[in-house]
């Protein structure tokens, strides 16, 4: 199936912001020892992945708007609330258990990979409902 | 809702790729569409209209 120009566009905006992310999240690695004190250089240079995550979350959101396909559009915006609800469930339910039991912690990190894990699912329930999975 | 849009594109020989790219929309949004899987919005329901030469409640009928 041919990509649409929104396609296009957004495939390349991620393949952008992971080079970014793999070049920050080594170059953060290579500064700082795990455990170092959060000075204003420190937090500085360990942000420095998570404004890559921010252009995830950029491209996500230009997608959207950029999608003219109204059912392609409707695919998407499906598999990403049901990504939200996947990740709102597991972090505040895992967050209940931390609280009362003593289950290993859960980084907040993980937060937004369980978010693009919840994509995939909502790609396979937009397939069992709808019949198409969307386009990205 | 259901809709006439397979007869009427049948009657042109159009496949579902044509209708697509003169709506200028997905292949899967025309099968969507005539599946009744998906309702068009109203912008897109006129171009429909418009294409056909049609109005809508010609194309899309009530339950």
């Amino acid at each position: 199936m041919a990509m649409n120009p929104a396609q296009r566009r957004y495939i390349g905006r991620m393949m952008v912001v992971s080079v970014t992310y793999v070049a920050a999240i080594f170059l953060a690695g290579s500064l700082l020892p795990k455990g170092s004190p959060a000075t204003p250089v420190s937090v500085a240079i360990a942000l420095l992945p998570g404004l890559a995550v921010i252009g995830f979350i950029w491209a996500i959101g230009r997608y959207f708007t950029e999608l003219t396909d109204e059912y392609l559009r409707l695919l998407e915006i499906r598999k990403a609330l049901i990504a939200t609800a996947l990740a709102l469930a597991v972090a505040s339910s895992w967050g209940i258990l931390e609280i009362y039991t003593d289950v290993p912690r859960l980084p907040v990190f993980w937060v937004f990979p369980i978010w693009c894990l919840g994509l995939a699912v909502g790609a396979a329930v937009n397939k069992l409902t709808l019949g198409d999975g969307g386009c990205a | 809702m259901r809709n006439r849009l397979k007869v009427l594109r049948a009657e042109r020989d159009w496949s579902q790729g044509d209708l697509a790219e003169r709506l200028e929309v997905s292949r899967q949004s025309v099968n969507a569409i005539e599946t009744g899987k998906y309702d068009p919005s109203l912008p897109l329901a006129f171009r429909i209209a418009d294409l056909f030469e049609l109005r809508i409640e010609d194309i899309f009928l009530k339950e």
